[in-house]
């Protein structure tokens, strides 16, 4: 969804939330158009690539972030880990409700029209990665996704996760390991072929 | 990690797996997107609806409430036909309901002690306090 928000896109996610705290409408498309793809991502990988339901945590998260927005505090806190916190919770939520179930019910993508090679192998490769992050325990998944999907600092996960920075570390460092022990036994569907 | 196990993936293999969940990171549908926008839309017109002002009482309620409120006020429209009924109830009239008990054969009027008879003892007290 492209919208020209270009007049906005020099301010900050806190002041867009404070600007639309004060009654300025345009402010929730912007901040809206910059982080509900960022939610929905997060949330999509946690839940194992549910999109349904991951979007249902994002207009949760979201509308939670309306809420909070007369009362943000400014130099609090990050807009992005707010929101991240907020969306790893959720998620936690529907992971506990929905514990028990098992691999087999997280939805194939629902539009694998035949491509590339490389396209197929790419979300073959996404597939697999969703299986075995669903395998993780919740921490080491929402410290992994962060720091190799989302790109975010280990500070900043500390304060999403609410935790120390050496935890974070070993937090990540656990969950690559168990990664690669659980994504190595299928090294061959997914184009790793030995020498 | 070691890059030698050969049942796991090498970081080269695991950074590569992580770029292509990026890629194929699924973006909010157009419908989500409005949905999100409808919630902050709602919630800001719900926030910014003022409350409904106190409507300024009129100047009979502000009578009434100078007088002490509407309990006060049922208080004194009873008082109010009390005294129109006795107003109403002449004397004449009056002796016709006692039935001539009230009024001493040949007495033009009532003493105070013909309407109030403790009066007569309080009176009858008088006398003997003076004495």
């Amino acid at each position: 969804m492209k919208m020209a928000f270009d007049a906005r896109s020099e301010q900050s996610d806190e002041a867009l939330l404070v600007a639309f705290g004060n009654g300025d409408r345009t402010a929730a498309r912007a901040l809206t158009v910059r982080l509900a793809p960022r939610v929905m991502g997060f949330a999509a990988r946690m839940l194992g690539g549910d999109r349904h339901e991951a979007e249902d945590v994002t207009q949760e998260a979201m509308l939670r972030l309306w809420r909070v927005a007369p009362e943000w505090r400014p130099g609090e806190a990050k807009v992005s880990t707010w929101l991240y916190r907020v969306t790893s919770n959720l998620c936690t939520d529907r992971l506990r409700r929905r514990r028990g179930v098992g691999l087999d019910t997280i939805p194939e993508p629902e539009d694998e029209r035949p491509g590339a090679l490389a396209e197929m192998m790419q979300a073959a490769r996404a597939r697999a990665l969703d299986e075995a992050l669903a395998a993780l325990p919740e921490r080491q998944r929402v410290a992994v996704v962060l720091r190799h999907i989302e790109g975010r600092t280990n500070p900043e996960i500390a304060e999403v996760l609410q935790i120390s920075v050496e935890a974070v570390e070993s937090l990540i460092a656990r969950g690559k390991r168990a990664l690669a022990a659980s994504l190595g036994q299928r090294r061959e569907e997914l184009g790793y072929v030995e020498d | 990690m070691s890059k030698t196990e050969p049942d796991k993936l090498d970081d080269t293999a695991l950074d590569a797996m992580f770029a292509a969940a990026r890629a194929e990171t699924p973006e909010p549908s157009a419908g989500l997107m409005a949905r999100i926008l409808a919630d902050a839309e709602n919630l800001q017109a719900a926030r910014d609806r003022p409350p409904r002002p106190m409507a300024r009482p009129g100047p009979w309620a502000r009578f009434v409430d100078g007088l002490g409120g509407w309990t006060t006020l049922a208080g004194l429209v009873t008082a109010t036909l009390a005294g129109v009924w006795f107003g109403f109830v002449s004397p004449e009239r009056l002796d016709t309901l006692s039935g001539g008990l009230l009024l001493a054969d040949g007495a033009a009027s009532y003493a105070l002690e013909d309407i109030l008879p403790a009066d007569d003892g309080l009176a009858a007290f008088y006398e003997e306090g003076g004495q």
